[in-house]
């Protein structure tokens, strides 16, 4: 019952102390209802043709005029009230109910859900991925090349010399070859790194060119924990007027970084490679020991990640370019490699084996 | 390459610490791959004499040595070839410690049936190498009973090195002392090479005819004289130990050790044995035997440049020595060859006659031929210091044609703009000094190259030397401005990786194989011998375990995959793999290398769970996963049609096209072939080409979507067996013209109420507009078409047409 009604009730119940504890009783009869059964027998005994409210209405006509007014207002604020107190019990039961209900059918949460097949993107996919992304981000774009390859685009104009143990059927995987010593451009191989799309594209395109290119690789080893036969790199180049080898540091650095984290140091160390020069490679501290020396490194307290260097004139003179008017630089990255570092996979194996209890955990 | 610490101070003042100095060698490109610390922590271990060598009573392998150690005479046990009485030996006393061996003291032995008191030693029990093959032999003079430590300096420090290719200069201990020198400043000591020339002329000697100059650029001589054979003293036999080899006699341990020193290869000839004492370089004739020191008789070929005396060759030039004019202990005169050969010809000979030794391995890379002289000099010095005997007045040095280290100038500007740096020319120039050129300053530095540097001939390479030593940590990063309109993805790329997330989507996983096939996996698979997967590229020099030829198809790789994993206890299976077929094209000499798709299911696609039963994958589960990927990528019009190919199940084959063109392929694999595999179950496959996919996946466009619920009704129809339900669909889809939104098939029945040989499929409708509301009257008069069409097309009867929600 509303305060209005309610005081608007005791003030016209004074002195009616019948229709007062009538009030209380309809109320009461409400409130002491616990089901709804017993509600609607509450309800059938105030508002129905015998019930207590009704009759009140029932008794107006013997009532002389002025009281008939008073107790029938009595009467229409007591039945409002008695019908909104009945139905404010009903939902508050219907409420509790539903509470009752769900306590009763409790659910066991820590059951398995119920999950849709799940796919799982190879981790060598995902090194490429994050790779290259980072790339992207830094201006980059991305070029794929054949994996069948002439020796001109993965030996000769790469600057690769003659002879060379690289270049021999010991160490790469040829379709064709024309002399078992003397090796021809038109030799036909399975490329041994990416680089031949530096020069693939070169040939075709002019500078400005900041291009990544990830792929798969082909050498000639035996399958062990550290080599595999089949392997991926990411090759990248910028060449453009005035690239630096500041620029090659400073782009690298982004990439070990954003790669590995922003707390690894980074080491710029001297190394050789026919198409570059100066070359150099790519440190990043051990993760083991974040350089105090252990076993991952071997105790030299850095891991080698990629080899790079300013793209050498040679190499421009095989595409055309002018080295007085263009510089660029070059690098390579085993996808592999970085796979293991990041993830801290130790047998390179496991990455064509495709055991689903791999495949899972990435 | 390994250099002794101890060795390297000969030659270079070190004030740096040891960690110092390998860093400093690493960043300037003579990579410290790690540091070794030899032969620490020995005692016990003093100089015994062999006295009597016995037979094992047990063993025909094993010998008794009687060796007095000073104190006492004991008998030990030893299978050394080279034991022999009469040798010094270190030998270690019953409680030695050899930290290299064990970690406890040593103790008697039993070795078949006989104690051993002792050791006696080989180079890898001192920790001096990794040498077992036989034991120390120390000098006659080292004194009985001594601590092997006072003969033999068994503690060093080792740096191991990786030289790059383009260093051949540092594949000695001299060139790495260079190198220490040009970083810290301290002066190089090159080893003393001032002789006494006590003997007679070497004119009248011997005599060198140069015939092949430019296989042999140089040839330098020098002659000793009365030499004696013995053990090298402890000192050389330690440095050669440590580097690997193994001692022999004074006069052969010389050659290798300036070799070690100074990278010059040596060969000492027996000069009494040189016919007429004469050396004639030149080709061999066709055929000529040699039998060389490694005990192999061969037939040169006119290829092969040889060291000849006046009759026949005495030695292959450059690779390796004959068997007659060997040195021997009874060796008393002594030719020392100190030559250039020209790398070229040395390593095509080297291959085509299969030997590679450590001469060889140095004249490929490229040896000084500035250094000849000094080191004919130097070993002669060394010879005459240990063996005695006098040296040859004057040097035989035939070299026609000096060469010259070139000249090269180098704008210090230049340098700085591809290095990002601002290096003052001043410091330029001082850094090539340091390394041994000479330079001549002005704008543009003229700086003539030492001939041991051959590296070195173009600016650029000027360039890396001032930036290697000046210090790559000390350039500065900068991020260049990258490829503004060409940066990024392409579209067509986009689509390329959306291809791979969206399977991944489907449940599958990746799988990466290796892209080779064996060529008999296509026999395997029944393919036909015109078929285009046939047209392979094989190689010519596989790897055995991984297949001669490259893959036509990814099949036979899932297939091994999917094996792979049910032997190892994974048997339920979803996956795919994105890689390329590698087709031969005609005449063309590269292959066509065609991106493909291949997705591959086994075992349950639902596996058991407390809330859901398993449920084995089939063909239709592959087929969907298909088609919502072509959905998600929005390819249209990919069909399949019925049939395929030889190695699937028949009734359960289907071609995917696009376009009318055949791309690729689903279905069961014949349970033969999968047996061919090695799998036992169902297996469901599919292979599409990606390209066709994803040109087709680019043209996608919007339509309109209608803001007014679609009436949806359903209807079944009944039709004979043969009918397929793509046909069914298209008469519904041609005959419901535009206010067709939607068309899904719900239920698929066989049985008693439909007779015999039909069966009903029920579809679920939509029609809508993009006006407004349909009125039933608009949906019936579609649906009426569409019945009409089913009827007159297909013969099919109609069964059920209800208003969704209300029954009929």
């Amino acid at each position: 019952m509303t305060e209005d009604a309610s005081r608007k009730l005791k003030e016209l119940t004074a002195g009616r102390p019948e229709l007062a504890a009538l009030a209380d009783e309809a109320m009461a009869a409400i409130e002491a209802s616990n089901t709804p059964d017993e509600l609607e027998s509450a309800r059938v005994g105030l508002l129905g043709k015998k019930g207590s409210v009704t009759a009140v209405f029932k008794g107006l006509g013997a009532l002389p005029p002025e009281e008939k007014r008073v107790v029938g207002q009595i009467g229409n604020i007591l039945r409002i009230a008695v019908e909104a107190g009945l139905s404010e019990k009903a939902a508050s039961m219907k409420a509790a109910e539903t509470e009752q209900r769900f306590l009763r059918e409790a659910v066991d949460v820590t059951l398995p859900g119920r999950r849709p097949a799940l796919g799982h993107e190879h981790l060598l996919s995902q090194v490429v991925e994050e790779a290259t992304s980072i790339f992207i981000s830094l201006g980059y774009k991305v070029v794929s090349g054949p994996e069948v390859e002439l020796d001109y685009y993965n030996f000769e104009a790469l600057n690769q010399p003659a002879y060379h143990p690289a270049r021999s059927l010991h160490d790469t995987l040829y379709v064709s070859r024309k002399d078992p010593i003397r090796e021809s451009p038109d030799d036909v191989l399975l490329r041994t790194h990416t680089s031949p799309v530096q020069i693939r594209v070169m040939e075709s395109e002019k500078p400005p060119l900041y291009v990544v290119s990830p792929g798969k690789a082909y050498r000639k080893d035996e399958v062990d924990a550290t080599h595999s036969p089949v392997f991926h790199q990411i090759e990248g180049f910028a060449v453009a007027r005035d690239i630096t080898m500041g620029d090659l540091k400073g782009t690298l650095e982004v990439f070990v970084k954003k790669m590995f984290g922003a707390q690894r140091a980074v080491r710029f160390r001297p190394h050789f490679f026919p198409f570059t020069e100066p070359s150099a490679e790519f440190d990043v501290s051990c993760f083991g020991c974040d350089g105090a020396g252990c076993g991952i490194c071997k105790g030299v307290g850095w891991l080698e990640i990629l080899g790079c260097g300013m793209i050498d004139p040679e190499v421009f003179a095989y595409v055309g370019y002018d080295p007085e008017e263009y510089s660029g630089f070059a690098f390579g990255a085993g996808i592999e490699r970085l796979a293991m570092l990041k993830y801290g996979v130790d047998d390179m194996r496991v990455f064509y084996e495709n055991d689903m209890r791999f495949l899972r955990q990435f | 390459m390994r250099v002794s610490l101890e060795w390297l101070k000969e030659y270079v003042d070190i004030e740096m610490t040891l960690e110092e100095l390998a860093l400093a060698l690493s960043m300037a490109g003579l990579e410290v791959e790690r540091t070794l610390t030899l032969g620490g922590g020995v005692s016990g271990v003093v100089v015994g004499e062999v006295k009597e060598v016995k037979p094992h009573p047990g063993a025909d392998s094993l010998m008794l040595a009687v060796v007095d150690d000073g104190e006492e005479v004991t008998e030990v046990v030893c299978g050394a070839p080279n034991l022999r009485a009469g040798m010094k030996s270190p030998f270690a006393r019953v409680g030695a410690l050899l930290p290299a061996v064990t970690d406890k003291p040593l103790k008697k032995a039993r070795i078949r049936g006989v104690e051993s008191s002792g050791m006696l030693l080989a180079p890898d029990e001192l920790g001096l190498s990794d040498d077992h093959t036989a034991i120390i032999e120390l000098p006659p003079e080292a004194q009985v009973g001594v601590d092997v430590h006072e003969v033999l300096p068994l503690e060093d420090i080792v740096l191991e090195l990786e030289i790059t290719p383009n260093r051949p200069d540092c594949m000695c201990v001299v060139g790495i002392a260079r190198e220490v020198s040009a970083i810290s400043g301290a002066p190089l000591k090159l080893p003393p090479v001032d002789l006494d020339e006590s003997g007679p002329d070497i004119d009248g000697l011997a005599r060198v005819i140069l015939e092949d100059p430019e296989g042999c650029p140089r040839y330098t001589a020098r002659a000793v004289l009365g030499v004696k054979a013995a053990p090298s003293p402890a000192w050389m036999q330690r440095r050669l130990t440590a580097a690997g080899m193994r001692p022999i006699s004074n006069i052969v341990d010389v050659t290798n050790y300036v070799l070690l020193e100074l990278g010059q290869p040596l060969h000492a000839f027996d000069l009494d044995n040189l016919s007429k004492n004469t050396i004639v370089v030149r080709r061999a004739t066709p055929g000529e035997p040699l039998t060389t020191l490694d005990d192999m008789e061969r037939q040169l070929d006119e290829n092969a440049l040889v060291i000849a005396d006046a009759d026949e060759p005495v030695a292959i030039a450059g690779i390796i020595g004959g068997e007659d004019s060997e040195v021997t202990d009874r060796s008393v005169n002594i030719l020392i060859e100190s030559a250039h050969f020209d790398p070229t010809s040395i390593l095509l000979t080297s291959r085509r006659l299969d030997v590679r030794t450590e001469a060889s391995a140095r004249f490929e890379r490229g040896v000084d031929p500035g250094g000849t002289a000094f080191a004919a000099a130097r070993a002669a010095r060394l010879m005459n210091e240990l063996a005695g005997g006098q040296v040859a007045r004057g040097v035989i040095d035939a070299y026609p044609r000096e060469i010259v280290g070139p000249t090269v100038p180098l704008r210090p500007d230049r340098a700085n703009l591809l290095l990002g740096t601002d290096v003052p020319r001043e410091t330029m120039a001082g850094i090539l000094k340091a390394l041994g050129a000479e330079v001549e300053e002005g704008e543009t530095l003229s700086v003539t190259v030492p001939t041991y540097r051959r590296d070195l001939v173009r600016e650029i390479d000027l360039v890396e030397e001032v930036a290697r030593i000046y210090g790559y940590d000390r350039i500065e990063g900068t991020v260049p401005r990258g490829g503004g309109f060409d940066a990024g993805l392409t579209l067509r790329q986009l689509r390329e990786a959306a291809l791979r997330k969206e399977l991944v989507a489907q449940g599958a996983s990746q799988v990466i194989t290796y892209s080779f096939m064996r060529p008999d996996d296509l026999d395997l698979m029944e393919i036909a011998a015109d078929d285009r997967r046939r047209n392979m590229i094989t190689l010519m020099n596989p790897l055995v375990e991984t297949g001669d030829a490259m893959r036509t198809t990814l099949a036979p790789g899932m297939l091994r995959v999917a094996a792979g994993n049910i032997n190892r206890g994974n048997k339920d299976l979803s996956l795919f793999e994105l890689g390329r077929a590698f087709i031969a094209d005609g005449d063309e000499k590269l292959p066509r290398e065609v991106e493909t798709v291949a997705m591959l299911l086994y075992g349950d696609i639902v596996p058991p769970e407390w809330s859901q039963g398993p449920r084995p994958s089939d063909l239709f589960d592959l087929k969907g996963m298909l088609e919502n990927v072509a959905a998600a990528l929005g390819v249209r019009g990919l069909e399949f049609e019925t049939g395929g190919e030889p190695f699937l199940a028949p009734g359960r084959a289907s071609r995917l096209t696009l376009g009318g063109e055949v791309i690729g392929y689903l279905g069961q694999v014949h349970p033969r072939v999968a047996t061919g595999f090695g799998l036992e179950e169902d297996v469901f496959i599919a292979e599409v080409e990606a390209d066709p996919l994803l040109d087709s996946a680019l043209a996608r466009v919007f339509s309109p979507v209608g803001r007014f619920p679609n009436v949806k009704v359903d209807i079944a129809v009944i039709v004979d067996e043969a009918v397929q339900a793509r046909s069914i669909e298209d008469v519904i889809r041609k005959s419901g013209g535009a206010l067709l939104m939607y068309v899904r098939l719900f239920d698929l029945y066989r049985g008693p109420q439909i007779g015999e040989g039909k069966k009903s499929l029920a579809y679920a409708l939509e029609f809508g507009s993009a006006e407004g509301t349909l009125t039933d009257d608009e949906a019936h008069a579609e649906m009426d078409k569409i019945i009409a069409a089913l009827v007159g097309e297909l013969g099919a009867s109609i069964r059920g047409r209800e208003r969704e929600g209300e029954p009929t």
